[in-house]
């Protein structure tokens, strides 16, 4: 009789009779890989894509160049910093990590049980575990304290009254998935998988987290083994390591990318068509539909690159060429262009690691610890590529802020400026100085009215 | 040798007599029956009859409806007259409650019964259409006209926010599943119905446990009883027209409008515009005026209405035997019906069979078996919607007038693409000649049972029954139909449903006079129900041409196969005591086990208990004699709704694709919540009723009065997004539905000249008690407008919400005085601050209307006289709102020609409109700043009504007319169905709702397919 009433949809999967073989660990894992389009990650990779509103729009790099609509409140809501409790783009933010959260909590619960060949579930806990902390990196530093989960919810009450816990704690929980992680996650990855996390990225992830708790030994050991690894280098030109022709084996400058495909089969990504000029056909660029405007560079940021900064040219244009033959002079990033494909549907890749940054990292760590002349041939590695000159001598203060610089430049638009700023502690410096009304409790994102009305028990951040 | 047979045969006797009423008069119809045989007749139409005994000391049993069963011994007399006694407000007659019968005068809950007479003098093609005004309680709103169209069933109001509203069919026993075309009673000819007994309360429903809180409709159809064969031949034919047309512009006022509106948008929009600008200067299209409104004087008008309504033949023919011996009984039919609907290119054809089986195999063993077999085909036509989505009603009343039906070329004329500054419209007969959506449903609903009595008064009773339901339908949308383009991608789309269903049960009833006062009847059984639904979809476009009018003319561009399968398990159990006969009390328990339902919360339990106590049976009442029968009923139960969809409580994985290795590779992840306690919707409820019979059964009342409370309602709610999803469904909230019912049987008048009234009437008041403390609202939405109705705590479920016109603003002054509103001008719409924040924007809407009744009625007379009886079927609601989206999309001046719109338009100070409905519509304005035609109280109208359902006048012919032609019995009638409504209403008819049976989005009128008035003649014949 039980039997009778145990009914399995048949056209749809349950979770029921999943998470058993190592067929389902896999697809459950890709599942969990895919939330890095969700948009409160990188979406499709244009304006909806959370991680870059709140890390380069609300930083001195960009603005939204896009017209102020209804639609678009929100956005203009960070660009303005006048941030509301109910923004979307911070609301789809702490959703979306959380979604990701949950589908790896599942995988890393129903694991221990499943058998399978061992050194498959080793791998998949390694990536379920740095996903983990990748989605809890972000949202430590985006929100402070977060709620802790690690372990799968089976009911629709069963996170109503979780508060908040201290950033420590999950910056333990961070460390501890990426231990884990940099021992069971292969050192290889075949082109065939390429796209899935290795040892490195979590060793160069969990190096970004030591640097921003000040572990500096500790973050200059994990950052050092990847530089040693061999199994990295810088692409030249700078353009190669954001062209969608180099393939992802061949550049060895991308760690881990959010992977996008062309094709009109789901997976293309916006990132080239939302950045071209607001509201001029996109044509003129390589692509369909009208330009989106998004993270157009400030005139600071076209200033900030030095002269003879190779990679001016390959990451923004200050004009573009209209149908008649003039000269239109607007800002817009150019570093994820690729021509031919529909709006909305190209195949550049989104780099989240690059060893251009777990070099400057690795000075970073050095500088820090008072090592500035063994700092200097990490920085100086990466402007040779850009083809600018060796920075010698400097006193720490000034290594500091070489590091911050070249970071700035060479990591532009790639979602790092407000990260890099915050765990500095600058942002708010920086930010006055250049004259926007950025205030100290800017340092943390309002916990989203959604959240703070479905659980009580959250408290909101300071200043919101 | 040979004179002894002769003397046998000369002994047997051929009875003759005539059977009477009360009043002497002769009962037609009378049953006549040699008591113990197959043989028997019938009696003619003056009561008289004649049989040819097979003994001569036999007992002759005559038995009518309504009248007490009479037996008589022959004694080799050769004349019998008899004289029925009517059976004093109906005490002796049978209601069919869940698994079982009860005599009415039994009855602890409330039910009501209708029976075959009252369902069949309404020509529709399904039951709960006639059914319409004829129940307390019973709410029936026919929301579409066309064949085949939408009913809405509500017992006691909706009960449920989310989840099903509609109540549980049950035909011969076996509940059936609502899928196919219209609701199941579609598949079945009212020809064929003996009764309906609808289950209202909680001791009555509760014996369906999980799928009783919206009350049960339990249809029974014609068996067969022992007797010579009876043939029936009944048929009707007519013709049916629009109920009401609506008022149109011709072109000169069409054109005047239009000109208007322009200027006025031209205006607000560019302040330095002038209206002498002609098109060169003004920006765009939207405000050219094209120089045949200029000048409109000799424009041509088309009137669309005429256009796409017809007058439609409708036809009815079904032949019927019934009769059998003591050990086999059968009741057969066959019938098609035909409907061709009032919109051009629209109809329904049902053909349909029945075969009723009952035997006796020994003295301990009975069976039977049904069978119900029906083959439907439908054309639909795409009345209502935006004529955007080829609504054709829309399309008719936006058409611009001047537009012909068809050019001199012979081609259709519309405004595609848009001309003179119009909107893009199809021509609407166009669109229902060109689009073609036909649909058809096999389906066959058999039951066989077999009844074994092991002692006296001790029954074991197993059925088996299968439901089998398969629909298609084919839609083909041409190159040549775009809404919007000359020419348009074709696209076809095919559809196939297997709907499968069995149900076994078992039962052991026992009833038994336990000697002196005490009669117990207890009932136990188990059942289990499975239903099996696959369905698959199949669209194609990209078609090289319109030859091939089917999915295999283009490429296959989308596929969806869904299979769902829901089953049921239950125990249930029911007792009745009877003390006296003055004393009763009824109890039943039913527990349903269902794979909907979450795992920890698989089993549900639904007692109910019920006492009613027969005061006219007491000592104390013995000296009151005009009072036949006082009963004072009391009920509290608590029922289920499990109608909250298959797999709720179950974790689905979802697709989450990604790219690995530069390739797609698939990847999945849960996309919704396990919820292992979701379980059904619980409800409530008490009843308190009388029954009253006086003057010896000429007036007979029943009321009741009841409160449901409906708790546990599935709700989509919001989920913290630290679950790792942001919504689920849970049970939570409550709705209360409290109201009145009252129902009034009157024999005016008796003798030759015979008046009957029937009335009822139902107040019934709904309120959310309770949400989730996180959905406030849910809001209900309906093209064009999202957001429509909201269902909120303190209010009724789906209210309209929106904001509330106070007025216009005379002059431009008088709107910057008031402000708030800084695009006002003068003859634009003045909101209401609702917030008082000094401006108006969607902080500022409020409740403006309920599409619920106050309260609902029915009131029907019945005249006879000699031979000509007389029907007047009426019902009417009070108090319900509908909100007109067909005005509201299209009062910009641009896309209407409804003359009402012209009319009422706010011209200057001094000509502000005709303030039709008590407001004041506002300028015509196209594009205007001030947002004139935002979802507000302008378009919400009172829809009370009164309908004139139906008038049959009928003739029965006098018997010796028909002697010659071997005819028993012949009646001829002619009816009007929908002959007049009274409402204020200003559309094609009050009762509308183009969201079907979604009761957050109620009573909007948005190019509903307009009611019909039919004519018929009519022919009953029995041989």
């Amino acid at each position: 009789c039980e039997d009778f009433l145990n009914e399995v949809p048949q056209t749809a999967r349950s979770a029921e009779n999943f998470y058993k073989t190592g067929a389902d660990f896999n697809n459950a894992i890709i599942g969990a890989y895919a939330n890095f389009k969700h948009p409160g990650l990188y979406g499709n990779g244009g304006t909806n894509a959370s991680m870059l509103w709140l890390t380069e729009v609300v930083s001195d790099n960009s603005t939204h160049g896009a017209t102020k609509a209804v639609s678009n409140l929100s956005q203009f809501e960070l660009d303005e910093f006048n941030i509301s409790l109910s923004n979307t783009v911070t609301t789809s933010a702490w959703t979306g990590h959380y979604i990701g959260i949950g589908r790896v909590n599942t995988i890393l619960d129903k694991l221990p049980a499943a058998a399978f060949d061992e050194a498959l579930k080793a791998r998949y806990e390694g990536e379920a575990r740095f996903l983990r902390a990748y989605n809890y990196f972000n949202l430590v530093r985006l929100f402070g304290d977060v709620q802790l989960i690690d372990k799968g919810i089976d009911n629709p009450y069963g996170a109503n009254d979780i508060t908040r816990t201290d950033a420590s704690v999950i910056y333990d929980l961070i460390i501890n998935d990426l231990t884990i992680a940099e021992n069971n996650l292969p050192a290889t990855i075949p082109a065939v998988e390429a796209g899935r996390t290795s040892k490195w990225a979590a060793k160069a992830l969990l190096g970004k987290v030591y640097l921003t708790r000040n572990q500096l030994d500790l973050a200059a050991q994990k950052l050092n083994e990847v530089i040693t690894s061999g199994q990295f280098n810088l692409s030249t030109p700078y353009a190669a390591t954001f062209s969608p022709a180099t393939s992802y084996t061949n550049n060895k400058d991308v760690i881990l990318a959010v992977q996008y495909k062309t094709g009109l089969v789901g997976q293309g990504s916006a990132l080239w068509s939302d950045l071209t000029p607001w509201g001029v056909q996109n044509t003129l660029f390589g692509t369909t539909g009208s330009g989106g405007g998004f993270m157009q560079p400030t005139a600071d940021m076209e200033n900030a690159y030095e002269p003879g900064d190779l990679r001016k040219e390959a990451s923004m244009q200050t004009a573009y060429k209209a149908a008649n033959g003039s000269t239109v002079n607007v800002r817009h990033v150019v570093k994820y262009k690729q021509e031919g494909p529909q709006a909305g549907d190209a195949d550049t890749d989104f780099p989240l690691l690059r060893y251009a940054d777990v070099l400057l990292m690795y000075a970073e760590a050095l500088n820090n610890q008072g090592q500035t002349s063994a700092a200097e041939p990490f920085l100086n590695q990466v402007r040779a590529r850009a083809g600018l000159p060796e920075k010698t001598g400097l006193s720490q203060a000034d290594f500091s802020l070489a590091v911050e610089q070249e970071r700035r430049v060479e990591l532009a638009f790639e979602g790092h400026r407000w990260f890099d700023l915050l765990r500095t502690g600058r942002y708010v410096e920086v930010m006055k100085n250049k004259g926007y009304p950025v205030q100290e409790f800017h340092y943390l994102y309002p916990i989203p009215q959604r959240e703070t009305d479905l659980n009580s028990q959250l408290t909101q951040n300071p200043g919101y | 040798y040979l004179l002894i047979t002769f003397q046998a045969l000369a002994q047997i006797n051929s009875l003759t007599g005539k059977v009477t009423d009360e009043n002497n008069q002769g009962i037609p119809g009378v049953n006549v029956l040699e008591k113990g045989t197959s043989n028997g007749t019938v009696t003619g139409t003056d009561g008289s009859y004649s049989l040819r005994l097979n003994n001569n000391g036999s007992v002759v049993v005559f038995s009518y409806i309504g009248y007490t069963t009479e037996e008589m011994s022959v004694n080799n007399q050769a004349e019998i007259n008899v004289k029925l006694v009517p059976d004093l407000q109906t005490l002796g007659e049978v209601v069919v409650v869940g698994y079982g019968e009860q005599q009415k005068k039994d009855l602890t809950g409330a039910i009501s019964s209708v029976n075959a007479k009252d369902i069949q003098k309404i020509q529709v093609s399904s039951v709960d259409q006639a059914l319409q005004g004829q129940i307390a309680g019973v709410q029936i709103s026919t929301t579409s006209g066309a064949p085949g169209g939408n009913v809405n069933v509500l017992i006691r109001g909706v009960s449920s926010i989310t989840g099903g509203v509609q109540p549980l069919f049950v035909i011969d026993g076996y509940p059936v599943s609502n899928a196919g075309i219209g609701n199941p009673l579609n598949t079945i000819n009212p020809n064929d119905i003996e009764s309906v007994d609808v289950l209202k309360d909680a001791s009555a429903t509760a014996i369906y446990g999980s799928r009783g809180s919206n009350g049960v409709i339990i249809i029974t159809t014609k068996r067969g009883k022992s007797g010579a064969p009876r043939i029936e031949f009944d048929s009707y034919m007519g013709f049916q027209e629009v109920g009401k047309k609506l008022d149109l512009m011709n072109a000169q006022e069409f054109a005047g409008m239009v000109v208007d509106a322009r200027n006025a948008g031209y205006l607000d929009n560019f302040p330095n515009g002038n209206i002498n600008d002609n098109n060169t200067v003004r920006p765009g299209v939207n405000f050219d005026i094209s120089d045949k409104y200029r000048d409109p004087s000799t424009l041509p008008t088309t009137d669309w209405q005429d256009a796409i309504f017809r007058r439609a033949p409708i036809n009815n023919y079904q032949l019927s035997a019934t009769g059998g011996t003591e050990s086999i009984r059968y009741a057969v039919s066959g019938g098609y019906f035909s409907q061709e609907g009032i919109i051009i290119n629209s109809g329904l054809k049902r053909y349909n069979f029945r075969a009723n089986l009952d035997g006796q195999l020994s003295k301990n063993l009975a069976f039977g078996v049904s069978l119900l077999p029906s083959y439907t085909q439908l054309r639909e036509v795409p009345a209502s919607g935006h004529y955007g989505a080829l609504g054709i009603i829309a399309s008719a009343t936006g058409m611009d007038p001047s537009v012909p039906v068809y050019n001199e070329d012979g081609s259709y004329g519309n405004t595609i693409p848009p001309v003179d500054g119009n909107a893009a419209i199809q021509n609407p007969v166009k669109i229902a000649n060109e689009l073609q959506n036909p649909s058809s449903q096999f389906r066959i609903l058999s039951n066989a049972y077999l009844e074994y009595t092991l002692l006296e008064g001790l029954k074991l009773r197993s059925s088996f029954g299968v439901d089998l339901n398969y629909y298609k339908s084919n839609l083909w949308n041409p190159s040549t139909l775009s809404s919007s383009a000359p020419t348009g991608p074709a696209t076809a789309r095919a559809s196939n449903t297997e709907n499968t269903n069995w149900l076994s049960e078992t039962t052991l009833s026992y009833k038994k006079n336990l000697g002196g006062d005490h009669l117990i009847n207890i009932l136990g059984g188990f059942t289990a129900q499975r239903a099996y639904n696959n369905s698959v979809t199949v669209t194609a476009g990209n078609f090289p041409d319109d030859l091939i009018t089917n999915i295999n003319g283009g490429i296959v561009n989308g596929g969806n196969q869904n299979i769902e399968v829901n089953n049921l398990v239950s125990l249930l159990a029911r007792a009745n005591y009877s003390y006296k006969d003055k004393y009763l009390l009824t109890a039943t328990v039913r527990s349903d086990g269902s794979s909907r339902f979450g795992k920890n919360n698989r089993w549900g339990t639904f007692p109910s208990a019920s006492i009613g106590w027969r005061i006219s049976n007491e000592n104390f009442m013995s000296n009151i004699t005009f009072v036949n029968d006082l009963k004072l009923r009391a009920s509290y139960g608590v029922t289920g709704n499990n109608a909250i969809g298959n797999y709720r409580a179950i974790s689905l994985l979802g697709s989450n694709n990604y790219v690995i290795g530069d390739a797609v590779v698939p990847g999945l992840a849960a996309s919704s919540l396990s919820n292992n306690d979701l379980s059904w919707e619980s409800q409530s409820q008490l009843d308190i009723g009388i029954d009253l019979s006086v003057w010896n059964g000429r007036v007979n009342i029943t009321s009741d009065y009841y409160d449901k409370r409906n708790k546990d309602m599935l709700f989509n709610i919001q989920t913290p997004s630290a679950t790792g999803f942001t919504n689920a469904f849970v049970n939570v909230g409550e709705v209360q539905n409290k109201g009145i019912e009252l129902g009034i049987n009157t024999r005016n008048l008796v003798g030759e000249f015979q008046w009957s009234t029937s009335f009822n009437i139902t107040f019934n008041k709904n309120k959310v008690l309770a949400m989730n403390e996180e959905t406030a609202r849910i809001f209900g939405s309906t093209a064009p407008r999202a957001n429509s109705n909201v269902t909120q705590v303190g209010y009724p479920i789906g209210v309209f919400y929106g904001r509330r016109a106070i007025g216009i603003f005379n002059s431009d002054q008088e709107a910057a005085e008031i402000g708030g509103q800084p695009n006002a001008k003068a003859g634009d719409i003045r909101w209401k601050d609702v917030n008082e924040d000094g401006k108006i924007d969607d902080n500022d809407r409020e409740v403006i209307g309920n599409p619920n009744p106050d309260f609902f009625f029915g009131f029907n007379n019945s005249f006879s006289y000699k031979g000509f009886t007389l029907d007047i079927t009426t019902n009417g609601m009070y108090g319900q709102d509908v909100y007109n989206a067909m005005f509201a999309i299209n009062n910009s001046g641009v896309q209407n020609n409804l003359s009402f719109i012209d009319e009422a338009r706010w011209r200057s100070p001094e000509e502000p409109g005709s303030s039709q409905y008590g407001r004041l519509w506002g300028r015509a304005i196209r594009g205007g700043l001030n947002g004139n035609t935002s979802y507000s109280s302008l378009y919400i109208f009172d829809a009370s009504y009164w309908r004139i359902r139906n008038i049959t006048l009928a003739y029965t012919l006098p018997a010796a007319w028909l002697k010659n032609i071997k005819v028993q019995n012949a009646r001829v009638y002619v009816a009007a169905n929908n002959l007049y409504t009274f409402t204020k209403y200003i559309g094609y008819d009050p009762e509308v709702g183009i969201a079907e049976s979604n009761q957050t989005a109620f009573g909007v009128d948005f190019g509903t397919y307009p009611l019909n008035r039919s004519f018929t003649l009519g022919l009953n014949l029995s041989f």
